[in-house]
């Protein structure tokens, strides 16, 4: 038999050292600054019923959920998403002079077979929601700290692209297209199929105008000019309006100093059961897939009992490392901190100055019986500190630097 | 300037897709020399390419590892990565088909196909259970599929079929056709956004050749 007591599992892997430091920085970065902007931190189970996700909720594929049973034989997950727990909350247990609630939460969560690209079976997430509101203000708001968060971690080139799903649900609606020939056209046009999307509207009769637009919409990204260069004619009013939304989020954005990060992309058509107006991705260089991605979700409280607009984004840890690495933008500050040893006799002193040293915020370890001095600037210089101290048994000190060669 | 890196497929793809990267301005002349370097590279338009085999293609695209990639549509189908599939370059035309032996024309519907022999089990697997519904026992090869139903391996097979030559003298004949197959360029999703401008413009170079 293999022993496999010595390996972790697919998927999953140890954060150590300077990985995690670093992991860990970030996220104390991230939680200031969503409780900063009056975020409310949440915490959910790992561990959820399957129901709440899959099965008739249909928000989140059988196939990638980790899954097992409790003692009454309930399919229990690991939950594979953040949000969707939040919106359950929101439904059963938050009352309704609380809203809007704005919360956010960092925490991990497991997709069974997402394996690749730096893509990991268990990973880290955080994000922000607000649930309880409908208004440009508040998806510009939200769009907004994800400026902020990616900005806080480090990366100053990226790009966030938002859409709006009901414009491409409005054009759809005007064509008359059954909902399974939408969904497929939906499929193409999010895979830029310039050549299979014009195979499937020639099969129908769809206005010139309208069939021309439905061709163009793979290529419609850009800055927000794309906007003002759509015909309003044809599109039908719930178009129109989607348009007008997104214009209106724009504005804000602009007024709000983050026009430069942010671009438009109408071919964004992403899950049209989950989200119902404003999407967005988030993207930078050095990994091939999206760093965030969030938008407007009015419908998926309601699937847990209570009728509430929402709207958020969630970010992923794994991948906005992966990219500070690649962008070599890591600092790698190394340990820090002292160890202070002692003779015979200089314990005392040695501890004082111990607690002396961290009472005023700094990093100090007292000597655990390392066996010598020799031994102490060894441990020091593999762990990268700035100094070992040296107490005698009078009181007296010398002090080893790492600047000068410890 | 960043480099933008284009994965091009080893063998019957990559003479003419260097043709239409040379017809789009690209200096492929590193690409032509029968050179043993594994990344070469236009300096002036700051363009990497490689060659790789076509299976890989996809997936290098897909990781960000290339910007861009060329490839056939069967690759694209069987390999289902999530990527931009930008335009279809028309040539190395073919068709991913069912064929088997000729008693089994016209009656695909009457009978229970169990075992079908493939070089593309996943665009296999997906037809069966998609358009015909079936649960079929998938036998992976990697040459010479047409063997398989004439020594009893499989009933029929999944395969790509260009003249239908090889089908014919072996006696078997095009039960279905699964899919219209050609070169196809992708591009990679991040990269169409953060490098815009640079792969639109490729891609107009390259469009207006295929119209020509």
């Amino acid at each position: 038999m293999k022993r496999w007591s010595i390996y972790t599992p697919e998927g999953v892997q140890d954060i150590l050292f300077d990985q995690c430091r670093i992991k860990r920085k970030l996220e104390a970065g991230l939680r200031k600054l969503f409780t900063s902007y009056g975020y409310i931190e949440m915490e959910t189970p790992t561990i959820e019923f399957y129901d709440a996700f899959g099965g008739e909720m249909g928000l989140i594929r059988q196939e990638s959920m980790y899954k097992f049973c409790d003692a009454k034989g309930r399919l229990l997950v690991l939950r594979p998403d953040l949000t969707i727990p939040i919106a359950r909350v929101v439904a059963t247990k938050v009352r309704e002079e609380s809203l809007p609630l704005k919360c956010c939460y960092i925490g991990n969560t497991f997709c069974f077979d997402e394996l690749g690209g730096g893509k990991q079976n268990e990973f880290t997430q955080a994000g922000v929601e607000i649930l309880g509101i409908h208004s440009p203000e508040a998806d510009a708001e939200v769009i907004a700290m994800a400026v902020k968060a990616v900005k806080s971690c480090g990366l100053e080139d990226f790009q966030i692209d938002i859409g709006q799903v009901n414009f491409f649900k409005g054009i759809m609606e005007k064509t008359g297209l059954s909902a399974e020939e939408v969904e497929q056209v939906r499929e193409l046009i999010d895979r830029k199929d310039f050549v299979a999307v014009e195979q499937v509207m020639n099969r129908h009769e769809v206005s010139d105008d309208l069939k021309a637009l439905i061709l163009d919409l793979p290529r419609l990204f850009g800055n927000k000019d794309i906007l003002a260069g759509i015909s309003r004619d044809p599109i039908g009013e719930k178009a129109s309006a989607a348009l007008d939304y997104l214009q209106k989020v724009l504005d804000i954005l602009e007024d709000r100093g983050m026009s430069r990060y942010v671009s438009v992309d109408l071919g964004m058509v992403q899950s049209l059961n989950y989200y119902t107006g404003i999407v967005f991705r988030g993207y930078t260089y050095g990994v091939g897939f999206p760093i965030l991605s969030g938008g407007r979700y009015d419908g998926l409280v309601s699937k847990f009992g209570k009728d509430c607009p929402a709207t958020g984004f969630s970010m992923g840890i794994n991948m906005i490392m992966m990219a500070l690495e690649r962008q070599n933008r890591i600092d790698n500050g190394g340990c820090q901190g002292i160890l202070i040893t002692y003779e015979e006799g200089g314990r005392k002193f040695a501890d004082a100055y111990c607690e002396k040293v961290v009472a005023e915020g700094g990093i100090a370890e007292l000597d655990i019986g390392m066996g010598g001095l020799e031994a102490c600037l060894k441990y020091a210089r593999a762990k990268g500190l700035e100094k070992v101290v040296l107490f005698r048994a009078d009181g007296s000190f010398e002090a080893f630097e790492r600047s000068a060669g410890l | 300037m960043r480099y933008i890196t284009i994965a091009l497929a080893k063998g019957r793809l990559t003479e003419l897709s260097i043709a239409l990267l040379e017809g789009a301005g690209l200096d492929c002349s590193e690409l032509k020399e029968n050179s043993r370097k594994l990344i070469l590279s236009d300096e002036k338009n700051k363009v990497r390419f490689f060659l790789a085999k076509p299976a890989d293609v996809p997936v290098y695209v897909e990781y960000g590892a290339a910007d861009i990639g060329i490839v056939g549509k069967d690759t694209l189908l069987e390999e289902g990565r999530d990527l931009y599939e930008v335009l279809n370059l028309g040539f190395a035309k073919c068709r991913m088909c069912v064929a088997g032996p000729k008693e089994l024309e016209g009656k695909m519907d009457s009978i229970t196909i169990t075992r079908v022999a493939t070089k593309y089990p996943e665009i296999a697997r997906t037809y069966f259970r998609h358009k015909r519904r079936e649960s079929v026992e998938i036998i992976k090869l990697s040459g010479s599929v047409e063997l398989a139903p004439l020594v009893g391996l499989s009933e029929v097979i999944v395969d790509l079929v260009e003249t239908g030559r090889t089908l014919k003298e072996n006696g078997l004949v095009v039960l279905d056709t699964i899919a219209d197959i050609s070169a196809r360029m992708v591009v990679n999703r991040v990269s169409m956004k953060m490098e815009n401008e640079r792969i639109r413009k490729l891609i107009d170079a390259i469009r207006a050749q295929l119209k020509e």
